[in-house]
């Protein structure tokens, strides 16, 4: 909100000023939110993902075809995982009163552009991720970061928000930050080929498609209420992922159409671990709602600057949940994670300043 | 019946300048048993359309307690904006 003259008896402008610092200071908070509920869902997934019918999957005998192991098992466990959130969005929602305008708008143009960016965000851009991941190796993580700067060019560009040098600089040190905690991750001497650089462009693709879909979600959430948002997404990525996608993955596989379908179908039946996947969902629902809400309260740059801390935080859930909670081995965070996160809090103090001062110059 | 927050921003595309009471009052009767119909929601919701550049505000002033009132109202741009996003 911008400072400009408008008409106000003596204290109306005082109390404006404190009623503007609270929602922006909680409109922080709720984007810093969406990156620390984040963790909680990759370490629930991820412990979900070894657990009970997985370990099987993943193991020497599971008789899955070597793509279907790389492939298909990522998307099903998307699937399974947004499946579960769905359900409990939908409880969720009825239970503060919001089914009725889940289903008044989804038929409306808001609506639709949630459908569509949660194609774009979901499926498409998990895909192209684990694509990447396989092709080129974990050179893709720090190009996947980029998200949170495609976002605020698209806030820029489509919704004409503020981006201030200094808000730029916040996000450039952002981006380093997540390059650094992801950088313990690299495996070197892949190799710079065909294979490499398609791998590379599958990485592109899924920053692409997380920052369309922060912007756009979160600039439609300023017209469709986040908590009927959350519905909308969740819904769409859980059928999009656990009919279409895993069709298409064991289609291209070879293992014939339905296979996908009857592992999501397994999955969910498989009582040692879905109910890690529903904690798991419970975690994204809040998780991409905050995303959404942050980013309708504090402008696309802002809202996923700080929902960029997920970099973090998710190594930190991890080693919490599966290291500490289920005794697995791997989880510890290396210095550079530590120092990461200092290096993102700055950044994200400097894009918050920035853009205060630069929604003041307006 | 359209969505709480879709009838919010439909309400100034008229031009008119309101506050939240004067919305609430334009709505309640189709909307008064809607949990997000509070003020505190309201106001959020009002504030996140402003952030966004919907609707503007246009005039502060204190009610009888000393509370704030922020007036809101839509401009062309805001307007065009809510009408080609939410059809009547």
């Amino acid at each position: 909100m911008t400072e400009r003259a408008v008409s106000a008896p003596a204290g109306a402008l005082e109390a404006k000023k404190k009623m503007e610092k609270s929602f922006r200071i909680k409109g922080i908070f709720i984007a810093l939110m969406s990156g620390f509920l984040y963790g909680g869902y990759t370490a629930f997934m991820t412990q979900g993902m070894s657990t009970g019918v997985w370990g099987e999957w993943y193991g020497v005998a599971s008789g899955l075809s070597a793509f279907a192991v790389v492939y298909t098992l990522s998307a099903v466990g998307a699937a399974v995982n947004d499946i579960c959130s769905a359900v409990w969005s939908i409880i969720y929602a009825a239970i503060i009163g919001r089914l009725g305008d889940f289903g008044r708008s989804l038929k409306s143009k808001p609506g639709v552009i949630l459908i569509i960016a949660a194609i774009i965000g979901g499926p498409l851009a998990s895909t192209a991720y684990v694509v990447g991941l396989q092709m080129a190796g974990s050179i893709i993580i720090p190009i996947a970061a980029l998200n949170a700067a495609i976002g605020a060019i698209i806030g820029r560009a489509v919704y004409k928000q503020k981006l201030s040098g200094g808000m730029i600089l916040g996000i450039v040190i952002c981006f380093g930050a997540a390059v650094l905690i992801g950088s313990t991750g690299f495996s070197g001497g892949t190799g710079f080929n065909v294979t490499t650089i398609i791998g590379i462009i599958a990485g592109f693709c899924a920053a692409l498609g997380w920052g369309i879909e922060g912007a756009v979600g979160g600039y439609a959430c300023c017209m469709v209420d986040y908590e009927v948002a959350i519905v909308i997404r969740q819904c769409t990525s859980g059928i999009a992922n656990g009919v279409i996608l895993v069709s298409i993955l064991s289609l291209i596989g070879g293992d014939g159409i339905g296979s996908g379908i009857a592992l999501v179908g397994q999955a969910l039946t498989d009582a040692p671990s879905v109910w890690m996947f529903f904690i798991g969902g419970v975690f994204a629902s809040f998780s991409f709602k905050f995303w959404y809400k942050g980013a309708s309260m504090c402008g696309a740059a802002l809202g996923m600057g700080c929902n960029g801390t997920y970099a973090f935080w998710g190594p930190v859930w991890c080693l919490v949940v599966c290291g500490l909670i289920f005794g697995v081995d791997g989880y510890a965070i290396p210095w550079q994670g530590w120092v990461g996160a200092v290096i993102m809090v700055i950044g994200i103090v400097i894009l918050a300043i920035s853009q205060d001062k630069a929604s003041k110059e307006a | 019946m359209k969505p709480l927050n879709f009838a919010i921003l439909k309400y100034f595309t008229s031009g008119v300048e309101a506050c939240r009471a004067d919305v609430q009052e334009a709505l309640k009767a189709e909307y008064s048993g809607f949990r997000a119909f509070k003020d505190k929601a309201m106001d959020e919701a009002l504030m996140t359309a402003a952030s966004n550049g919907l609707i503007e505000e246009s005039r502060l002033d204190l009610d009888e307690n000393g509370n704030l009132v922020i007036y809101y109202k839509a401009l062309e741009d805001g307007i065009a904006a809510i009408n080609s996003y939410i059809k009547d």
